[in-house]
C-alpha cells in the first residue's frame, strides 16, 4: 500500500503540483493555493466594507448587506457556485474560465463570513474607543481608519488565517465546474490509473491535511501571542488567557 | 444524654501533624488541632496564610502530603474507594465563598437534588425537607426562583440550606461573606448564628470579627501555614499573645 | 428562450416529483448524518474525559483529521476509495442499497462528529470549576456530578455553535451530489438539463435550501431560548 502511494507520488508529482502547465492552464496544488490566496486578498477589503455597511446608521446600506450575509450563510456553497457558473458568463458576456467563476464565488462567500468577524471585532472594542476618537475631533470614518480598524484587524489576524484554511478546503468544490485544482488533478491521476483509487485519494487527503494543519498551527500560535500581548496592555485576569482559542474552522 | 462519653468520641474533627506543600512551597506546616462536637471555631489570619487551604483539606477538596485528618475517628485522607469518600463528604457540609449554586436548577431543586441523587432520599420527602430548610433561612418564597434571579446574600443562604439538606454533623464555611456586598453580610451571619445556637459543629474561615466575638467558642489564628494561637474570643481579641496576631488585629482596626 | 416562467417547472409533475425525491433524499442524508454525528460526538467526549490514557490524544487526532481534510475529499475517499476496498459481498449489498447515500451519511456523520465533539467540549470547559467542587462537596461522585450538574450546563453553553454546525451540516448534504447521491442539488441539475430553465430551477433550489436552513436555525433559536430565560434575572 505504502509502496503504491510512493510510486504514485513519484510518477505524478508534477501533475499534482502544477496541473497540465505548460500544456494547459496552471493547475494542481499551485492553482489551489493561488486561488485561495487571491480569494482572501480580495475578500478582505470587501469584508471590511460589508462590516462597515452593517454597522452604519443608514438602512439603505445596512439591509442589502445583511440580506447578502444571511443569504450566503443559508445557501450551500455548491449552489452558489452553480449560480456563478450561470451568471458570470451571462453578465460579462464573455467566455469566462472556471477559475474566475470560482474566484468570484469564493470572494463573495468569504467576504460575507469575514464581515461577521470584522463586525464582531469592532463591536468587541466597545463604544469607548469611538467616543474618544470623536472627542478628539475625528470624523466617523477617520476614527474608523486610525483608531478602530487597526485594533480590530490586528485582533482578527488569526481569524483571517483560519478563513484562509477554510478557503483552501472550499476550493475543492471547484471540482463540479472543472476548476483545474489539486482535487481535479488527483481525479485525473485516478482516471489514468483506475486500479488504485484509495491510494490516490488518500494522498490527496494527506496533502490537504498537511497544508491545513500547518496553517492552523501557526494561526493558533499567533492567536496565543496576540492574546498575551492584549492581556499585557489591559491587565486581563489570567483566566482569559486560558480560554480555549476560538479559531473558526467550520463552514466546510 | 449519654453519661460518660470517651474523649475520643467527643472529638469530631481531629487534625494531626498535617503538612501540605505545592511543590517545594510549604502551605501548611504541622497543623495540630481539634474541633469537638457542638463547638464553633473561627479561623482567621492574613491573606495567603493558608486558612482557605486548611479548611479545604478537611473535606479533601485539597490533598495533604503528610499527617492525618479524622472525622469521628475516620481518616479522611486514607486511601479509600470513591464511594466511601463520597459518603464521607456528604457528612461534611461545605459553604463556598462564591456560593457555587447550580444555575440550571431552581432554588428548591438545588437544595433537594443531592439528597435524592446521592443519598437516595425519596423525591417528595426531599422536597418537603428542602422547603423547610429554605423557610429556616428565610427564603421559602423563592423556592421556584433560579439562582440568577437572587441577590448574593440570598444565594449564599440557599447554599447554606443546600449543605444542611445532607444532614451533616459538621459544617465548614470558607469565607462565606467575603464575596457579598456589605449590606447583605448581616443576613448570612444571622443564619450562621442561629445554626451555632442550635448546637451545630462549625468551622468558619472569616474576617467577620463581630461574628467571632459573638458566636465562636475558639479562635485559631493562622499565618504562613501555621496555627500560631488558639484562644477564646475574649482572650484573642483583648489580649493576643503572639506578636503576629497582635499585628494582625492592629491592621484590622487601622 | 421564453421569459421567466416558474410554472414551467412547478407546473410540471415530472419535475416536481424529481424535486420532492431530491428533498426527501437530502433529509434522509441529513437526519442520518446528524444522528450519527451527535451520538459519536458524545462518545468522543466521554472518551476524552475518561481516565483512559490514550483517550485524549486519539480523539484529538480524530478531530484534527476531520477538520483539516476538506469534507469533499473525505467523501471521495469513502466512496471512490474505501468502497472499492470492501469485500465483494458487502460491496454488492451496498451498491444495491443506495451506496451513494450510505457513504454520504457515513462521511458527513464522521466529519461532523468532530465538530460537534469540540463544541460540546468547549461547552463543558466553560462551566466554572466551582460547580464540580460544589457537587463533590455535597458527596456526588464524578459520574453523578457530570450527569446532574456539569453536562446540563455544558450542553446549554454549547447550543449556539451546535446550532451553527447543524446548519452547515445541512448545507454540506449538497456535497453528496459529487459522489452521485440523488439529493436536492442533483435534482436541480437534472431539471436544468431537461428544461433549460436554469434561472427558474436555480431560484427554486436556492429558496428551498434557504427555507430549510431558516427552519433549522429557528428550531435552534427556540431551544436556546427555552433553556435560557428562566436563568436570567427577571425578579
Amino acid at each position: 500500500m505504502i509502496h503504491d502511494m510512493i510510486a504514485i507520488v513519484r510518477d505524478y508529482w508534477l501533475l499534482l503540483l502544477i496541473g497540465q502547465y505548460p500544456n494547459g492552464p496552471l493547475g494542481g496544488l499551485a492553482n489551489t493555493l493561488i486561488l485561495s490566496a487571491l480569494s482572501i486578498a480580495l475578500a478582505f477589503p470587501v469584508s471590511i466594507l460589508f462590516a462597515l455597511a452593517r454597522l452604519s446608521k443608514s438602512p439603505l446600506l445596512r439591509w442589502p448587506v445583511t440580506a447578502l450575509v444571511y443569504f450566503t450563510r443559508g445557501v450551500p456553497l455548491l449552489m452558489l457556485i452553480l449560480w456563478s457558473y450561470f451568471l458570470v458568463p451571462l453578465l460579462t458576456g464573455a467566455d469566462v474560465p472556471s477559475f474566475v467563476t470560482m474566484l468570484t464565488t469564493l470572494v463573495v462567500y468569504q467576504s460575507a463570513f469575514l464581515s461577521e468577524v470584522v463586525r464582531a471585532g469592532i463591536v468587541a472594542l466597545g463604544p469607548g474607543q469611538m467616543d474618544a476618537g470623536r472627542a478628539l475631533g475625528h470624523g466617523y470614518l477617520g476614527a474608523m481608519r486610525f483608531i478602530i480598524l487597526p485594533q480590530a484587524l490586528y485582533n482578527m489576524i488569526p481569524s483571517i488565517i483560519s478563513t484562509f484554511v477554510s478557503t483552501i478546503k472550499d476550493t475543492t468544490l471547484g471540482y463540479v465546474i472543472n476548476v483545474p485544482d489539486l482535487t481535479f488533478a488527483a481525479s485525473q491521476v485516478n482516471n489514468q490509473l483506475l486500479t488504485q483509487p484509495f491510494q490516490v485519494f488518500l494522498i490527496l487527503a494527506i496533502v490537504y491535511f498537511a497544508i491545513c494543519w500547518t496553517l492552523t498551527y501557526f494561526a493558533n500560535r499567533l492567536e496565543r501571542s496576540i492574546t498575551r500581548r492584549r492581556a499585557g496592555l489591559s491587565n486581563l485576569p489570567s483566566a482569559a488567557l486560558v480560554a480555549p482559542s476560538k479559531i473558526i474552522s467550520e463552514q466546510l | 444524654m449519654t453519661m460518660s462519653v470517651s474523649a475520643q468520641e467527643l472529638q469530631t474533627i481531629r487534625l494531626s501533624q498535617v503538612c501540605k506543600s505545592y511543590g517545594d512551597y510549604p502551605v501548611l506546616k504541622d497543623i495540630d488541632a481539634q474541633v469537638t462536637r457542638g463547638e464553633v471555631v473561627v479561623i482567621c489570619g492574613p491573606s495567603g496564610s493558608g486558612k482557605s487551604t486548611l479548611i479545604r483539606t478537611i473535606n479533601r477538596l485539597e490533598e495533604i502530603n503528610s499527617g492525618s485528618i479524622t472525622l469521628d475517628g475516620q481518616n479522611i485522607h486514607a486511601a479509600m474507594r470513591a464511594k466511601e469518600l463520597n459518603a464521607l463528604r456528604s457528612r461534611i457540609g461545605f459553604v463556598f465563598q462564591n456560593f457555587n449554586l447550580f444555575p440550571h436548577l431552581s432554588v428548591v431543586e438545588n437544595v433537594s437534588m443531592s439528597p435524592i441523587r446521592v443519598k437516595g432520599v425519596a423525591p417528595d420527602v426531599a422536597k418537603d425537607k428542602a422547603l423547610k430548610l429554605l423557610d429556616r433561612v428565610g427564603l421559602a418564597d423563592k423556592a421556584r426562583a433560579y439562582p440568577g434571579q437572587l441577590s448574593g446574600g440570598q444565594q449564599q443562604r440557599v447554599a447554606i440550606a443546600r449543605a444542611l439538606a445532607m444532614e451533616p454533623p459538621v459544617m465548614l464555611f470558607d469565607e462565606p461573606t467575603s464575596a457579598l456586598d456589605p449590606e447583605m453580610v448581616g443576613e448570612v451571619l444571622a443564619v450562621m448564628k442561629s445554626l451555632a445556637s442550635e448546637g451545630m459543629t462549625m468551622l468558619c474561615v472569616t474576617h467577620e470579627m463581630g461574628f467571632a466575638r459573638d458566636v465562636a467558642d475558639r479562635v485559631w489564628f493562622i499565618d504562613a501555614g501555621q496555627i500560631l494561637e488558639m484562644a477564646t474570643p475574649e482572650d484573642f481579641f483583648n489580649n493576643p499573645s503572639h506578636p503576629r496576631a497582635q499585628r494582625f488585629l492592629a491592621d484590622l482596626r487601622h | 428562450m421564453s421569459g421567466f416562467d416558474l410554472s414551467a417547472i412547478l407546473g410540471n409533475p415530472e419535475y416536481t416529483a424529481m424535486l420532492l425525491h431530491g428533498i426527501e433524499m437530502t433529509f434522509i442524508i441529513y437526519a442520518g448524518s446528524w444522528s450519527m454525528a451527535m451520538a459519536l460526538a458524545l462518545l468522543l467526549l466521554a472518551l476524552r474525559l475518561s481516565p483512559f490514557r490514550f483517550g485524549d490524544p486519539l480523539v484529538a487526532a480524530y478531530v484534527s483529521y476531520h477538520r483539516n481534510v476538506p469534507t469533499l475529499v473525505q467523501l471521495m475517499l469513502w466512496y471512490f476509495g474505501i468502497f472499492t476496498l470492501m469485500p465483494s459481498g458487502v460491496a454488492e449489498w451496498l451498491a444495491v442499497h443506495n451506496a451513494e447515500a450510505i457513504f454520504a451519511v457515513i462521511g458527513l456523520g464522521l466529519c461532523q462528529a468532530a465538530y460537534f465533539s469540540e463544541d460540546l467540549r468547549s461547552g463543558v470547559r466553560s462551566v466554572s470549576p466551582g460547580q464540580m467542587q460544589a457537587a463533590r462537596a455535597l458527596g456526588h461522585g464524578y459520574v453523578s456530578a457530570m450527569r446532574f450538574v456539569i453536562m446540563p450546563q455544558g450542553v446549554r453553553n454549547a447550543l449556539p455553535p451546535l446550532i451553527n454546525h447543524s446548519v452547515s451540516l445541512f448545507k454540506n448534504s449538497s456535497l453528496a451530489v459529487v459522489i452521485g447521491a440523488s439529493e436536492l442539488t442533483h435534482a436541480v441539475k437534472e431539471i436544468e438539463n431537461l428544461s433549460f430553465r436554469t434561472f427558474e430551477i436555480y431560484l427554486i433550489g436556492t429558496v428551498l435550501y434557504l427555507f430549510f436552513s431558516l427552519v433549522i436555525m429557528s428550531i435552534g433559536a427556540y431551544l436556546s431560548m427555552r433553556t435560557d430565560p428562566a436563568r436570567s434575572a427577571r425578579a
